[in-house]
């Protein structure tokens, strides 16, 4: 799993024809720290296949269930289906993935192939990615950690309604099972130390506990805590008296998580004191959304100037703010405005500007801006031979993805660094698809809104730490999969030297894709197709693929298979449902096909009807089915005119039929959406009525003979 | 191009009876184009004789296909050389020219023709062929505003329209446009109007001999080899 050469390097492709796959990369995955196959778990949803799209989640993500609670999904903020509507909801589709898809493909073993130890100190998202990938490259893995527990920031730092204990302690104690030794309560204070103890590669991931002081007057009154103390503080079980007023100082996720900690420790009142404006504000825009709902006031453009602590109560000065010229990190700079000083009282307040790493000095490290460890950026290698660094005490504060990332990849350069090899930046071997979606494409595409997952209430959430959001029911989850435009994965001429530039593909594109350039060669724009593939199956010349070419020898297979368990059991007679994949559990209208379908029935999955040809039609009746039935979404299908065209294909082959004087009648398409009767019914119908042809074709045979 | 439609599955199952090795031949040009003769439709035929022969439930015939870029010069036919000596006859997907490359390439193997070649023309839109052009090796489109008489007039009179015109239809076709008032209606609107008053004589087909051929230039007319 870990040596394959696909995505990154780092993931195995979950597709059979790998050869064949010329799709790009999509926008969501290129967004990624990790470079998820994004676009391919999110399909394996939209079909129900939610056991497989765990697996490929687990390919990319060591542990998946703590990105599906906390990942701040710069997927999402990369999916151009918000030019459409709005984005796919990716974390909330990998929640419902890691809930549902079960334990059961989880890989646990690891051997040991070498013999040079590894010493990973702090036990944070970086530490444990690169202890998961370390081990199952084969070394010996020790994880020194300070706290008793491990997780670093997502023990002390994430709270648990963000993130529940629990599904961190089941990713850990995956690391246990897989050989990773741990120390925990074991502050390591020297480095010489680690190498006397013989390991040969150290990856220091110590993150960034250490909050900014604001730099004022007062700030070490009593009452005055700083936000990553107070996380900790709660999160380790204790249970901070903070009064009933406080103020929390900053606008980035430590400061919201603050503000939101302390709602649940009984405060009354709690407000957000932030120098710049909303749309500035560094956290996240959903969890401001529901800060707000908590009851939590934020007041924008206000920084405090002193403060004093009279009666023990605080008395913060505070200025008020306008916006000047944007400054180094691009947002506009916060100008105080003379003369607008005010007073507020408070019972207690919390800094939460931001935290840095506290190394130390022992470790004897070059220090950089930041007081984070300065590392190469491509090898991670820190000034001292076999020390290598990573995480928040490299960059400053950032993502759990992010850390995820770097401690994989801090796993390979150190696997490198003990094998002697040249260490080599992973190289993403596919083209990334880019370019915004045409406005002529996105008036075609069918607007469906995003589905967001519930959350409880905010009167019951503020009670406790309890989890706050709900998972996604399979209807919806699926529902909310099939949204995705399937980026990069659409037609591409893949035989100039066939194209006959018919321009079949110009005039039966339902969203317009393909034009004449100004040579006059047709171009299928990979940043605009929908991979709908009708096209390909229109081409007559078979110069058309999609650049995942994976459903067609897909249908093959399946009817081989529903052929092949046909004539095992001998029914007769046979009836072959090509019937759409997608809306089977999407939509429910295929499911009484699946589950309710007479003996002699087979069905064989598509993904989307759109891709059944009429010789797939044609070969069924070839291998002995009497009827052949097509069944899709109709006007719930995801992309248009699906039904219209698989339509002209199944004329196209009654006509033959007629001709042959075989009967059209063997063959029909359900559109369970236009439908009069139940589809239910209608199969019944169906079958009765082949059943009777059969019986018909029978007698004449005895009469032959 | 030429746009031609596959023959009824009934009608070449006859045509190919007699002959066990079969080999479906198409043509990436012009039956491409038309959606009757290119590798797509090869293979749909091929599925469907399948079919057929599956349903009868007696195995007459071997299929094989292939389609080449183009039937009618005999330097694409030259690479199917080898498949050729193996097989009974070719059952052609393209034009009549094609077939007739076909035969002349391989002498001794049967040709058989799977379309029926019906005119010159153009896509009207996906599925929809029109005819344009007859081939008279006289045009006169200069005269009539771009608009064959001879094609688009179901007459094919050159002193137009009849008296059978109702509503710019043509009375043979009430749902067809009458090709003269679509002269007409395009040389009123270039101004042209004029052209409409003058008279053109009958036109005397007996001067073209058939089958007509076209030389580059004179020196080249003994290399053409026979005539016909």
């Amino acid at each position: 799993m870990v040596s394959s050469k696909t995505a990154m390097g780092y993931q195995s492709s979950r597709t059979k024809e790998t050869a064949s796959d010329h799709s790009l990369m999509p926008p969501c995955q290129a967004a990624c720290p990790l470079h998820m196959e994004i676009r391919e778990y999110i399909d394996l949803i939209a079909q129900g296949k939610v056991m497989e799209a765990l697996h490929v989640i687990r390919d990319g993500n060591p542990f998946p269930s703590i990105c599906a609670y906390v990942c701040t999904h710069p997927c999402e903020e990369n999916c151009r289906r918000v030019q459409v509507d709005n984005p796919l909801a990716i974390r909330a589709l990998k929640r419902f993935a890691v809930e549902f898809g079960g334990d059961r493909m989880i890989d646990l073993e690891a051997e040991t192939k070498y013999d040079d130890k590894v010493a990973i100190v702090g036990s944070g998202p970086a530490g444990l990615g690169c202890a998961y990938y370390l081990r199952k490259l084969g070394y010996p893995v020790t994880i020194f950690e300070a706290y008793l527990e491990l997780g670093g920031m997502l023990r002390v730092g994430i709270p648990k309604y963000r993130l529940p204990r629990q599904v961190l302690d089941n990713e850990i104690q995956r690391l246990v099972q897989i050989g990773v030794e741990i120390r925990t309560n074991t502050r390591v204070v020297s480095l010489d130390l680690l190498s006397d103890m013989e390991y040969k590669a150290v990856f220091l991931t110590i993150g960034a506990h250490q909050s900014l002081r604001l730099g004022i007057d007062g700030e070490d009154s009593p009452g005055v805590i700083d936000g990553a103390t107070l996380l900790r503080e709660v999160n380790l079980g204790l249970k901070p008296a903070l009064g009933s007023r406080i103020a929390v100082v900053g606008g980035g996720n430590v400061a919201i998580d603050a503000a939101r900690t302390a709602v649940r420790l009984g405060t009354t009142k709690v407000t957000i004191l932030y120098r710049r404006s909303r749309e500035e504000m560094p956290a996240d825009p959903e969890e401001v959304e529901q800060s707000l709902q908590e009851n939590i006031d934020i007041r924008y453009l206000v920084s405090p100037t002193s403060i004093s602590r009279t009666d023990g109560h605080l008395q913060v000065s505070c200025v008020k703010m306008e916006l000047g010229e944007p400054d180094a990190s691009g947002r506009r700079r916060p100008i105080p405005i003379e003369g607008s000083e005010f007073t507020e009282e408070f019972d207690s307040l919390i800094t939460a500007i931001g935290q840095s790493p506290q190394v130390p000095d022992t470790f004897k490290l070059r220090i950089g801006r930041g007081s984070t460890i300065q590392v190469d950026p491509i090898t991670l290698t820190t000034t001292r031979v076999g020390v290598f660094a990573g995480g928040d005490a490299v960059t400053g504060p950032a993502t759990v993805t992010e850390a995820l990332a770097t401690g994989r990849k801090a796993a390979f350069r150190i696997h490198d660094y003990l094998q002697h090899k040249y260490p080599v930046d992973e190289k993403n071997d596919k083209a990334i698809l880019s370019g915004e979606l045409l406005s002529k494409t996105t008036e075609t595409i069918k607007t469906q809104n995003r589905q967001e997952p519930k959350v409880v209430g905010p009167k019951a959430r503020t009670k406790d730490f309890r989890p706050i959001e709900k998972v996604y029911n399979w209807g919806i989850a699926v529902a909310e999969a099939r949204r995705c435009l399937r980026c990069g994965m659409g037609a591409e001429i893949l035989f100039q030297d066939k194209c006959a530039s018919c321009l079949t593909c110009l005039r039966v594109c339902p969203y317009g894709v393909p034009y004449l350039d100004e040579t006059g060669t047709v171009q299928i724009p990979a940043d605009q197709c929908q991979a709908c593939g009708i096209c390909v199956i229109e081409c007559p010349a078979e110069a058309i693929v999609l650049r995942k070419p994976y459903d067609r020898s897909h249908i093959n297979e399946a009817l081989d298979h529903a052929l092949k368990s046909a004539s095992e059991t001998k029914s007769s007679p046979l009836i072959i449902g090509f019937c759409c994949q997608y809306g089977l559990y999407g939509t429910g209208l295929l499911s009484g096909f699946w589950r309710q379908a007479k003996a002699g029935v087979q069905i064989v999955p598509v993904l989307c009807v759109a891709k059944v040809e009429a010789h797939h039609m044609l070969h069924a009746l070839e291998m002995g089915a009497q009827g052949v039935f097509v069944a899709g979404c109709g006007e719930m299908c995801a992309r248009e005119k699906t039904s219209f065209w698989v339509e002209q294909q199944i004329e196209k082959v009654k006509k033959v039929l007629v001709q042959l004087k075989l009967g059209e009648d063997r063959l029909q398409f359900f559109d369970p959406s236009t439908m009069e009767e139940e589809p239910v019914a209608a199969l019944d119908m169906f079958t009765e009525h082949i059943g009777g042809l059969y019986l018909e074709s029978l007698l004449k045979q005895e009469v032959k003979s | 191009m030429i746009v031609v439609e596959q023959k009824p599955v009934d009608e070449i199952q006859r045509i190919i009876a007699p002959y066990e090795k079969v080999l479906i031949l198409g043509c990436g040009t012009c039956v491409t184009v038309c959606n009757a003769g290119g590798e797509r439709e090869v293979s749909f035929l091929n599925d469907a004789l399948l079919l057929a022969e599956a349903e009868s439930k007696s195995i007459s015939h071997a299929f094989s296909q292939h389609t080449l870029k183009r039937q009618c010069d005999e330097e694409f036919l030259d690479l199917i050389a080898n498949q050729i000596e193996g097989i009974d006859t070719v059952l052609s997907l393209a034009c009549g020219i094609g077939v007739q490359c076909l035969a002349e390439r391989f002498q001794d193997t049967v040709i058989l023709p799977g379309v029926n070649t019906s005119f010159m023309g153009m896509a009207k839109q996906w599925g929809v062929w029109d005819e344009r052009c007859t081939a008279c090796g006289d045009c006169r489109l200069e005269e009539t505003a771009g608009i064959c008489p001879i094609t688009r007039c179901t007459k094919g009179i050159l002193n137009g329209p009849c008296a059978g015109t109702k509503n710019g239809k043509c009375e043979v076709h009430p749902e067809m446009d009458c090709g003269w008032i679509l002269i007409y209606q395009r040389l009123e609107r270039l101004g042209q109007l004029d052209k409409m008053r003058r008279y053109y004589p009958p036109r005397n087909f007996r001067p073209i001999p058939r089958p007509r051929r076209i030389v580059a230039s004179p020196s080249f007319a003994a290399a053409g080899g026979s005539h016909g």
